[in-house]
């Protein structure tokens, strides 16, 4: 038996969860929610994870009717992410890894959204579409490492609706995604944006200029409404995205496909039907950031003998996806 | 506190006394890892003596300096909030 806790807080939410062989047994979290029009930054980002991670601690700990005592390794988020509150959960993870005579594991943010995948939905080899607002690739495992076949050059596609959504100022509760969501539902006109996949990568910043403009001139003139620009940039991104994982999965002959928005999983869904592949899709408990998945990444590792000795455990913002 | 030996550097100097050299050894390692976000500017060093935490900083203009002590106390506090909240149960 082995209970590994987890700390996650590379953007903006603080989490931390415990899990033990494969089973979670608590996984609170805190979300920093900035105003219309306002993105999170790294400083007050840092702040509110300052303030709310011994809270959230005890509550991982309460919730999962634990003792320090009872906990075999530390996990946490090593990258990528955001530096200031990277630091700050690593600091936190690092003393009580200390402070309980626990051995401590750096996981990469990216790995722990898989890891998790495979743990809740049973996949057994996928091939994962990970989108978030700091991240968009297709990864697979192949030849004994997760290996990236396809990812933005640039902007990730939650950056990309969350710009947007500052632009004509959703709100960002709970998440400017989950509100473009159920605005792009009442669209009814189609806007055309420009559609840019790159063999197997994609690029968004572009549509996010196209968009920007357009949103301002439209929306002004009456040409069309918010709902119909949350309807096609979320049609024309998510397209892109099947695509990518199309191709991906030409390649491996596998299957598999995240994230909690429901269209995209709807158009995921069509696509793996007609390859005759089957779609995974976790929901927002696990696939929202959140400590159990690094928890369970650090589960994995830990069993492995992979460790992180004190001196090593510097955060990093750039964290490529090669575990394993 | 500021003694600069080199007459263009900007020194500053900081003790943090612990409950006890285990404290502060402890917060060393939790501090240590992660360097000074920018590239040159700036140097820390950290050490502890019994049970006295030691940072000292160099650099060549104040602001940056004024951002990396705030920075750093910041980080200070949490480690101490973390050792009184979750600290108690393991004396060794």
């Amino acid at each position: 038996m082995t209970i590994v806790i987890g700390f996650e807080g590379s953007a903006n939410k603080i989490g931390i969860g415990i899990v033990k062989d494969g089973e979670v047994l608590s996984n609170p979290r805190r979300t920093y929610i900035t105003p219309p029009g306002q993105g999170f930054l790294p400083s007050e980002t840092a702040r509110h994870h300052r303030g709310a991670i011994l809270t959230v601690l005890r509550e991982a700990l309460d919730e999962a009717r634990l003792k320090p005592s009872d906990i075999d390794c530390v996990a946490y988020t090593k990258g990528p992410g955001m530096g200031a509150p990277l630091v700050t959960v690593a600091l936190v993870a690092r003393t009580v890894a200390q402070l309980w005579g626990k051995p401590l594991v750096g996981v990469n943010h990216c790995i722990g959204h898989i890891e998790m995948g495979r743990l809740i939905t049973g996949a057994n080899n996928p091939t994962v579409l990970y989108v978030s607002g700091g991240n968009t690739q297709v990864i697979a495992y192949s030849e004994r490492r997760y290996r990236i076949f396809g990812e933005t050059i640039d902007i990730a596609v939650g950056n990309c609706l969350d710009r947007f959504a500052r632009v004509i100022k959703i709100s960002n509760d709970p998440s400017p995604g989950y509100n473009i969501e159920q605005m792009a539902k009442k669209g009814k006109q189609y806007v055309e944006l420009p559609y840019t996949v790159k063999g197997m990568d994609v690029s968004f910043s572009g549509i996010l200029s196209f968009i920007e403009e357009a949103a301002h001139k439209m929306l002004s003139s009456g040409q069309c409404t918010a709902e119909d620009l949350c309807f096609s940039l979320q049609e024309t991104l998510f397209s892109m995205l099947v695509e990518i994982t199309e191709r991906a999965m030409a390649s491996l002959w596998l299957s598999g496909g995240p994230d909690c928005n429901l269209r995209l999983q709807e158009m995921m869904g069509v696509m793996c039907e007609e390859r005759g592949a089957r779609l995974f899709a976790t929901d927002e408990r696990f696939c929202i950031d959140n400590g159990a998945m690094i928890a369970q990444a650090g589960w994995e590792m830990f069993r492995v003998g992979q460790i992180t000795e004190l001196p090593d455990s510097w955060i990093t913002q750039r964290y490529r996806t090669t575990w394993r | 506190m500021a003694a600069p030996c080199d007459p263009d550097q900007l020194e500053f100097a900081l003790a943090v006394p612990f409950p006890s050299q285990w404290e502060a050894s402890i917060a060393v390692r939790s501090l240590s890892p992660d360097r000074e976000p920018r590239k040159g500017g700036i140097t820390r060093t950290l050490s502890v003596t019994e049970n006295i935490l030691s940072v000292k900083w160099t650099a060549d203009e104040a602001r940056v300096l004024r951002v990396a002590i705030a920075s750093f106390l910041d980080h200070l506090a949490l480690v101490m909030e973390t050792m009184d909240a979750f600290g108690q149960s393991v004396p060794q």
